[in-house]
């Protein structure tokens, strides 16, 4: 699974911390799931694509590998 | 995130506290002539001097690394709890491991249980520690990148 979180953050201008704060884990954690290190549990991603104001399909997209 | 039992964060110093100072009255007991628990003829009282010896070394030992193991981070979360969940499976099944080994070819089963008080947070600590800091050092090279 990709998302577009790095790209998202740009557009709004907030940093990694600042994402972190606004859905409640650790600076790492944003890291991770922005370098598909981590795939993160529905409640945060729901969270995170709430921060952005768009649906969730909008910022995690499923790979063929997945 | 459902918040699980975990100790506070403070707990991790108090937890090294216990397991350092251990030592010091670990070294004095012994210089006193006391023997461990596990060396002395079984059937002892309770709370006879060497069963209050190995309340204040063993199991504070003990006390102290089951503290660290389980306090909590300071961000507690999905992904530390992920990751506590990982490192809790290999420490049991390296303890297994070694707990299968050592039974078949030891036979001193006193000190295996003794073994068996330390060694699964002892694991669990290390490869908890390791994850964390990969964790963090990937976050660093990544910074460094972009």
């Amino acid at each position: 699974m990709k998302n577009t979180i790095r790209i998202e953050r740009a557009f709004k201008n907030i940093t990694q911390a600042e994402l972190a704060e606004a859905v409640g884990v650790s600076r790492q954690t944003i890291n991770t799931i922005e370098s598909n290190k981590y795939v993160p549990s529905t409640v945060l991603a729901l969270k995170i694509a709430r921060v952005f104001g768009k649906p969730l399909e909008e910022i995690f997209i499923l790979e063929e590998k997945d | 995130m459902k918040p699980q039992f975990l100790f506070p964060y403070w707990f991790r110093y108090l937890g090294w506290g216990c397991v350092l100072a251990h030592v010091p009255l670990a070294m004095i007991g012994h210089s006193h002539g006391m023997v461990n628990i596990m060396d002395i003829d079984p059937g002892q009282s309770v709370f006879s001097g060497e069963h209050i010896f190995f309340i204040c070394t063993t199991l504070l030992m003990a006390v102290g690394l089951f503290f660290v193991a389980f306090a909590k981070e300071k961000i507690e979360d999905e992904q530390i709890a992920q990751i506590r969940l990982t490192s809790l499976r290999w420490a049991i099944c390296l303890n297994y491991l070694i707990l299968i080994i050592s039974l078949i070819f030891i036979t001193d089963t006193g000190h295996i249980l003794e073994l068996n008080l330390w060694v699964p947070l002892l694991f669990f600590i290390l490869h908890f520690r390791w994850n964390i800091y990969r964790l963090n050092r990937s976050m660093r090279e990544d910074a460094k990148v972009s």
